[in-house]
């Protein structure tokens, strides 16, 4: 089960206006230490109060600092969100329903919900428990008479809302008070790292899974550098958790996505996920690796319907690149894919706005402008020779775990997985019907098999059929 | 079908006490507290003297009121409602007039009532929604006959015409009237960029707080209850698991949403920090008062209270700068909150004041705006903190030395600083060396 913490914290910082005092006042303090640490204090303090940039890092650090204490401090409350739940975790679990306090397990807080969040048939069905962070700002510990402060000194002023975002799975010691803690210290180290005079990015959390470990990661980046730019970090990321450099883990789009979020596009993702896998002895599934959408006929308003078929297969493709952290531009509509093609020199210009069909050399060459992503061709003569094919497939699966495109007679799909067991030759290909023109409907796609495990009868034995499969660049 | 109005039967006392002299009229305030069923009247203070060189008061060719009396009406009308406690508000006015002048009193109410509540809501942190009772009482009186005409206006319309109202006098008491207290904590951060006004950007920073407190969830002991239950009053166990009944705890909880938004860097001229702990009061409405009622009067109350006196240091302040005092600087106390019963009455007001002011100085100022004598005894201002640390965020802690050492992040002073560990290793070298040869030679 999967607790998340989440909330706004707000992050005021002056710049400019402490003139070096604070490192007079860290002098003073320093003195009665050892007589190196002063001589060091001594040379530091000439050579960091020339250095205006050093002094905002640590008027940065010392806000973070500040954050740091209050979230320590006993009016802090979480609140269950969607339920009449407040817990103050500093001030020894105080709860605002009668029956909840520190040793309730956190399995038993889901009750509380007032009304729960059932995600349509997730895979996974981790239950997520989302927890939001507040200031209690009544009778306050320490009430002080209430002042103005004013200075008039020129500064600047950095105002941000720090977007906290904590996963704390329930086996862990680490409560969270230190796990906002530890996530305000990388969001300052992010800031430190990042910050270019008075501008600062905003840090913003991330949460990854890794196949090595089986609780979450969560990275800070900050929000104003892109993912070419942070790739420097992503490889000490892959050294740390000792991850292959082949394939991206820590790109944005991998993050992971919690089971109660729902996708802010529309389109499903993943629907061979609700299929059961053929029965067939002695055979083993080979499945597309990572998430997909479903691309078909008359979505985003487009009738294409009659020859769209290989561009929505295209598009389910490039959606897979989207999702693995490969492609950061949007997928390519209809128009885009034909003014590649246009570009590349494959087809006129007056190709565009047209409803000519495309086949598997026209999906790799497009691949290979928009995406940089090369692709194998696998040719077939016959339909009825697909089959042989199986060795070939398994092994793509099992490598690259690409979905793959196939063209051939008068229709084009979207071939997902195999089934193929290596003694008998028997195979099952896993199909993804772009020709369906009906609503995101998990229920028909499925029972209606336009996502399902066909045989080899399926194909149109004697024509002949062209496979592209896309190959995964080598890249973090 | 009109409104209903309740009077206190001290307002009778005070009303009959006032005599006007010859053709003159009075003004006042009538007090009390808005409610959906009637309305109280608990308290009614006339508009204090104006020390004026024009004409007699009152008298002028355009209607019984000219512009000054107004102005100075609404001014004390101001005054006024900053000394009551949520809950309570200025009601309306009354006007005592000599029979010969009557027929011009119906629209010199009009006049009046109107202009007080513009004043009073201008620079409120809230605004009336469609919840909240606008209808306010004229009540106008024949000095001679000491008839009373009672009308309600409805403010939210600049053209609503008089209503006809009742208006009783009964026995009124506080004990009846829920109170509703709590201490909140002010932490408030405004940032004055360099081409900027400073009252604009202190209301704007007054604005974006007072909107985070009316989004606060508010637990009223401890739990979090719905809109439309009743308020009970809380109950604790004592000791011997007997059950006693206490005032209700209410707290207040903030959340900040994550817009998404970007880190704003603004260059600016001057920040302000604004700190410490209010008292809050609000007295409840007596017939089966609801949990969002009780909700609402806190939040309007501090509200309030923070504009207020925010607003009062400022323009002391800018007075101070007037005199040539220098702008200022430093940390600079809000006025302080003091509460008073009246004599007549057992609701306590309150009033503010200044560190260099005395409770003597209460007493006189509530002489002064509510026509009522107090005993310096009856002022309680124990009810805020008077003193404690000033905690800004610029002193200097250790907590800096800490940063300082632990920072791996001085990439680029790295070269500085081993630069200044080779000179600082060269000197203790060449020290040592200077003192062992000094050494060797003194032998």
């Amino acid at each position: 089960m999967i607790l998340r913490l989440g909330g706004g914290l707000e992050f005021l910082c002056q710049l400019d206006v402490s003139d070096g005092k604070i490192l007079l006042a860290s002098l003073g303090l320093v003195w009665p230490q050892a007589v190196t640490s002063c001589t060091i204090s001594f040379f530091l303090y000439f050579f960091l109060s020339f250095s205006e940039a050093s002094q905002r890092q640590l008027e940065v650090s010392r806000s973070f600092a500040d954050l740091r204490s209050r979230v320590k401090a006993e009016s802090l409350v979480f609140s269950l969100t969607d339920s009449a739940l407040f817990i103050w975790p500093n001030k020894s679990f105080q709860a605002s329903l009668d029956d909840v306090d520190e040793s309730t397990a956190c399995g038993e807080l889901l009750q509380y919900h007032l009304f729960l969040f059932f995600p349509p048939i997730t895979c996974s069905s981790q239950p997520v428990v989302n927890l939001r962070f507040m200031m209690e700002i009544t009778e306050p510990t320490e009430p002080s008479a209430p002042c103005l402060y004013r200075e008039n000194k020129k500064h600047h002023c950095i105002r941000m809302v720090l977007p906290m975002d904590c996963v704390v799975t329930v086996r862990s010691d680490e409560t969270f008070g230190s796990a906002l803690s530890t996530q305000l210290s990388e969001m300052e180290a992010v800031t430190l790292r990042h910050m270019k005079d008075t501008d600062v990015p905003v840090p913003r959390p991330f949460h990854f899974s890794l196949p090595t470990s089986t609780e979450l990661v969560t990275i800070v980046y900050p929000a104003s550098v892109d993912d070419k730019g942070l790739e420097s970090f992503r490889k000490e990321l892959h050294n740390r958790f000792e991850l292959p450099d082949d394939r991206p883990y820590f790109r944005r789009s991998n993050a992971f996505h919690f089971p109660d979020e729902p996708y802010k596009d529309g389109y499903l993702r993943n629907p061979h996920n609700h299929l059961n896998h053929p029965n067939i002895e002695g055979a083993k599934p080979y499945l597309v690796q990572g998430v997909y959408s479903y691309h078909h006929y008359m979505q985003d308003r487009m009738d294409d319907n009659g020859w769209g078929c290989a561009y929505r297969s295209l598009q389910t493709i490039c959606s897979w690149f989207r999702q693995q952290g490969y492609m950061e531009r949007t997928v390519p509509t209809h128009k885009e894919i034909q003014q590649a093609l246009v570009d590349v020199g494959d087809k006129p210009a007056a190709f565009v706005g047209s409803r000519q069909w495309i086949g598997s050399i026209e999906v790799q060459a497009v691949l290979s402008h928009l995406l940089g992503v090369t692709s194998k061709i696998l040719f077939v003569s016959q339909g009825s020779e697909l089959p042989s094919q199986g060795r070939e497939l398994a092994n793509h699966f099992l490598t690259e775990g690409t979905p793959v495109m196939i063209g051939g007679g008068v229709l084009a799909h979207t071939i997902l997985g195999v089934a193929w067991s290596e003694t008998s030759g028997q195979i099952r290909f896993l199909i993804l019907d772009p020709h369906y023109t009906g609503g995101e409907d998990l229920q028909t796609i499925t029972d209606k098999g336009w996502c399902g495990w066909k045989g080899p009868e399926f194909w149109d034995q004697n024509a002949y059929y062209n496979l592209c499969l896309p190959q995964r660049p080598k890249a973090i | 079908m009109g409104r209903t109005y309740v009077a206190d039967d001290t307002v009778q006392k005070y009303l009959s006490s006032l005599h006007t002299a010859g053709g003159v009229c009075i003004t006042g305030l009538l007090i009390g507290q808005l409610s959906l069923q009637r309305d109280y009247v608990l308290l009614s203070t006339k508009t204090p003297h104006r020390d004026s060189d024009g004409p007699g008061e009152g008298h002028s060719s355009s209607g019984l009121l000219d512009d000054a009396d107004l102005e100075w009406a609404t001014e004390h009308a101001k005054q006024v409602s900053q000394m009551l406690p949520g809950g309570m508000s200025v009601l309306g006015v009354f006007l005592i007039v000599p029979p010969e002048l009557s027929k011009e009193a119906p629209s010199t109410l009009r006049r009046l009532v109107f202009a007080i509540e513009k004043h009073i809501s201008k620079g409120r942190l809230w605004d009336l929604t469609e919840e909240d009772i606008t209808e306010r009482v004229t009540l106008q009186i024949c000095s001679k006959t000491k008839k009373a005409l009672c009308r309600s206006f409805d403010i939210k319309d600049p053209k609503s015409s008089a209503k006809p109202a009742d208006w009783k006098y009964q026995p009124v008491s506080s004990s009846s009237w829920p109170l509703v207290t709590c201490t909140v904590a002010l932490d408030l951060q405004i940032s004055l960029p360099l081409k900027s006004l400073d009252d604009i950007c202190i209301k704007e920073g007054l604005r974006s707080w007072a909107n985070r407190i009316k989004a606060a969830v508010c637990l009223i002991n401890g739990k979090l209850v719905a809109d439309e239950s009743e308020l009970v009053p809380g109950q604790v166990r004592d000791s011997v698991g007997l059950l006693w009944f206490c005032d209700n705890v209410y707290q207040l909880i903030l959340s900040l949403e994550d817009m998404g938004s970007s880190a704003v860097t603004q260059c600016c001229r001057s920040f302000i920090s604004i700190r410490g702990a209010v008292h809050c009061r609000a007295y409840l409405q007596p017939n089966k008062p609801r949990a969002k009622h009780a909700v609402e009067a806190i939040r309007k109350d501090l509200m309030n209270t923070v504009s207020c006196r925010v607003n009062m240091l400022m323009e002391d302040l800018l007075m101070n700068e007037f005199n040539d005092q220098g702008v200022m600087t430093g940390v600079q106390p809000l006025p302080h909150r003091v509460f008073v019963a009246l004599p007549a009455s057992d609701f306590r007001l309150c009033d503010y004041v200044f560190p260099d002011e005395s409770i003597a100085d209460v007493a006189e100022r509530l002489h002064e705006m509510l026509d009522s004598r107090v005993t310096e005894e009856s002022i309680d201002s124990s009810l805020e903190p008077t003193h404690g640390t000033h905690t800004h965020t610029h002193t200097h802690t250790l907590l800096t030395i800490h940063i300082w050492y632990n920072s791996c992040y001085l990439d680029k002073n790295l070269f500085f600083i081993c630069l200044g560990l080779l000179l600082a290793a060269g000197i203790a070298f060449l020290a040592m060396a200077a003192s062992l040869i000094f050494i060797t030679r003194l032998q």
